[in-house]
């Protein structure tokens, strides 16, 4: 009846138990949740304040001619979309203002006392109004004396660095991503631990050994959780850059899909790497009390990559960000924020990511041991050395 | 045959077994005694494949058990175990899963066993919230719910009612009577008395007496005969050729016989003192026999030497 398991076959039964007990978790779903809203939230507040500041209407009173122009050249110089809107007559124009119909009325715009009527002073609206009325005035002054107004000094403007603005964008995306990364690495490592010590404060664990490996019952909680916690920043990602890229929030669609994918991909070996420490250090103790004790000097690290990458926004290139990148527990971090940055040759991320995985093998192997000595040993907390005789043995 | 061969195991400088051996075969119950600490749980452990013996090995049908072997045993740990949160339907059907059932079969055997052990109306009840017995009987079915091929548990018995007791004996019972070997240990002697075909005493890290009840009887102290004399002083039967002296309390003495000794002389020097109310043999109670197998035998010679 029964037929004999690969260890495939075990580890994908053990995985499949953490997700479904996960997904049927209350406070998982809640938090998940919670996260999905809140970068809808932040996009829903981007559009807001852009649509605040990019577009305007402003009335003139009789016929624009010549100012109509002017003010729409002035608006985009300032990075104002202004829509010319003609009204009737000065209390016509009072009514818009007050209906907020218009933002601003201009009132004798080509007169000799030009009006500029708002509901609130706006700095923008009135510099724009003002330089406008200004320049056709001038204009009018010069053509009347006989100047070509042609003739006058005109700035050009030569960009230095092109590529600032999308820089920019693509680090406050990467920050995000960072954020996100650190949370689900905190959030399902503890999921790990609290798995880890669960077994074990159950006993649970000496029925589970009599027909596995340590080892098996380990990669099944870690892959188990591990794919679970991908699917979760999958989904914020394909939402967030869908919803980006739907309410036209950023510039470069491209730059912007690609930082969100080396942040996917820097979860994954931060995940891998920080749920087997997790694992481990919980494997010391037996109650869900002790927990906090063993895995603090873990989250701790996580704590500095994350602290130390948001400093790497301001100065990408600096010293401090240029050799945490290269650190492992800390790369996951600081280097997608030094890529989207810009200031990351290839050959730096491979190094990157091959240290990483070093490490990850390393604890696996090492940690490993130790978890598979301190599993049993149930009476309160276990020294990593005698867990490591014991997991030779 | 399930046969534990030559166990040796230490933690440290502590010896824990110091070569543990004995055979259950198919379809028998073996009931496995010793005082705490003997070393049963880490007997068990080894089977299991917990814990790994520094030398000696457990063989089922002749062969080391291995993983897969492992695979076909259901256990029952001391520290009982099961996921507190999870329900119990599902949970039967995991550990099903994990000895090898595919998914629908797994289901079957965990519907089939939470019904027999009487927990088809909590089957989807988190374990947390079931009464102690309950979760006992869910562990029970979580070692039976595998169709396993040999049975180990340690101390099912612990912890339960008599109602319990009786519903999980009956259990194993039928276990037995399917051919499958039970190894359970136990402190209920009455209870491994009633049930087990064969007792193992663990003693000090060895087995010290193996065998049927009635072997260990008849190989033990060759009965023991029980007499009140309510006038008779104390030690009056000491100075009897071939006799020892058990027990003695105002006037109720148990006496052992050595092999040739006369009962008639010591019925005649009873009746010396007086009235005799009561005299007859008596077999020895696994507790007795439990109690000599594992006394200390730097203190048996002690008391001996008191008793001559």
């Amino acid at each position: 009846m029964s037929a004999p398991l690969s260890s495939g076959q075990l580890v994908r039964l053990v995985a499949a138990r953490e997700v479904s007990t996960r997904l049927r978790d209350k406070t998982f779903l809640i938090s998940s949740a919670v996260m999905l809203l809140i970068i809808l939230g932040v996009l829903v507040f981007q559009v807001v304040l852009n649509s605040s500041s990019d577009e305007s209407r402003i009335g003139v009173v009789g016929d624009p001619g010549a100012v109509g122009p002017a003010l729409e050249a002035q608006g985009e110089a300032l990075g104002l979309e202004v829509t010319v809107v003609s009204l009737d007559d000065d209390a016509a124009a009072r009514t818009a203002v007050e209906d907020e119909d218009v933002d601003a009325a201009v009132l004798d715009p080509t007169g000799r006392a030009p009006e500029l009527l708002v509901r609130e002073s706006d700095a923008t609206v009135e510099g724009v109004v003002s330089g406008a009325v200004g320049a056709v005035a001038l204009q009018r002054v010069l053509a009347e004396a006989g100047v070509d107004p042609g003739g006058l000094p005109q700035v050009t403007v030569t960009a230095l660095d092109e590529s600032s603005a999308a820089d920019g964008q693509r680090t406050v995306v990467a920050i995000v991503g960072v954020v996100l990364l650190y949370s689900l690495i905190i959030l399902f490592g503890q999921f790990v631990a609290q798995g880890v010590v669960e077994e074990k404060s159950s006993r649970v664990v000496e029925l589970l050994l009599a027909t596995m490996r340590p080892w098996q019952l380990l990669a099944g909680k870690i892959l188990g959780l591990g794919a679970l916690g991908l699917a979760q920043i999958t989904l914020i990602a394909v939402i967030g850059v869908g919803g980006a890229l739907a309410l036209d929030v950023v510039d470069v669609p491209g730059d912007l899909v690609g930082t969100v994918g080396w942040v996917l991909f820097w979860y994954v070996l931060g995940y891998a790497l920080f749920a087997s420490l997790f694992a481990v250090a919980a494997s010391l103790v037996s109650r869900q009390e002790d927990l906090a004790s063993v895995i603090t000097p873990t989250s701790l690290v996580l704590f500095v990559g994350f602290f130390v990458a948001i400093q790497a926004a301001t100065n990408p290139s600096g010293t401090l960000a240029v050799v945490t990148s290269f650190v492992p527990g800390l790369s996951p971090m600081v280097m997608p924020v030094r890529q989207a940055a810009g200031e990351v040759a290839l050959w730096e991320v491979g190094v990157a990511v091959v240290l990483m995985v070093v490490a990850t093998v390393l604890v696996v192997r090492l940690g490993g041991r130790v978890y598979s000595g301190a599993l049993l040993r149930t009476s309160g907390r276990t020294k990593v050395r005698e867990a490591l005789r014991a997991g030779r043995a | 045959m399930l046969e534990f061969d030559g166990l040796h195991k230490s933690y440290g400088d502590h010896h824990v077994l110091e070569g543990v051996g004995f055979a259950v075969a198919p379809g028998s119950m073996f009931g496995f005694c010793g005082a705490n600490g003997a070393g049963k749980t880490t007997t068990m452990r080894i089977a299991m494949g917990l814990a790994r013996p520094d030398a000696g090995q457990v063989r089922w049908r002749g062969r080391p058990l291995d993983e897969e072997g492992r695979r076909r045993m259901g256990y029952m740990p001391e520290e009982r175990g099961l996921y507190p949160k999870m329900r119990v339907g599902e949970q039967l059907t995991w550990f099903a899963r994990l000895h090898g059932l595919d998914a629908a079969a797994a289901a079957r055997a965990a519907e089939e066993w939470s019904d027999r052990l009487g927990l088809g109306e909590r089957r989807r009840s988190r374990v947390e919230e079931l009464s102690l017995g309950n979760q006992q009987r869910v562990q029970l079915a979580a070692a039976l719910v595998s169709r396993p091929e040999v049975l180990i548990l340690d101390e099912p018995f612990s912890g339960l009612d008599p109602v319990g007791v009786d519903a999980l004996a009956d259990a194993l019972l039928d276990q037995c009577r399917a051919g499958v070997p039970v190894v359970f240990s136990s402190h209920q002697l009455d209870l491994v008395e009633r049930l087990c075909d064969a007792v193992g005493i663990l003693a000090r890290g060895r087995m010290v007496a193996t065998g049927t009840v009635d072997d260990l009887r008849r190989r033990g102290s060759g009965g023991l005969l029980r007499v009140v004399a309510p006038d008779a002083g104390p030690g009056w039967a000491a100075a009897l050729p071939g006799v020892r002296v058990v027990s003695e309390r105002t006037g109720d003495t148990l006496l052992e016989l050595a092999d040739g000794a006369d009962d008639q002389a010591v019925l005649a020097a009873a009746l010396r003192t007086g009235r005799v109310s009561h005299f007859a043999r008596r077999e020895a109670t696994l507790v007795e026999l439990f109690r000599e197998a594992v006394a200390d035998p730097a203190q048996r010679t002690d008391r001996e030497e008191v008793a001559a």
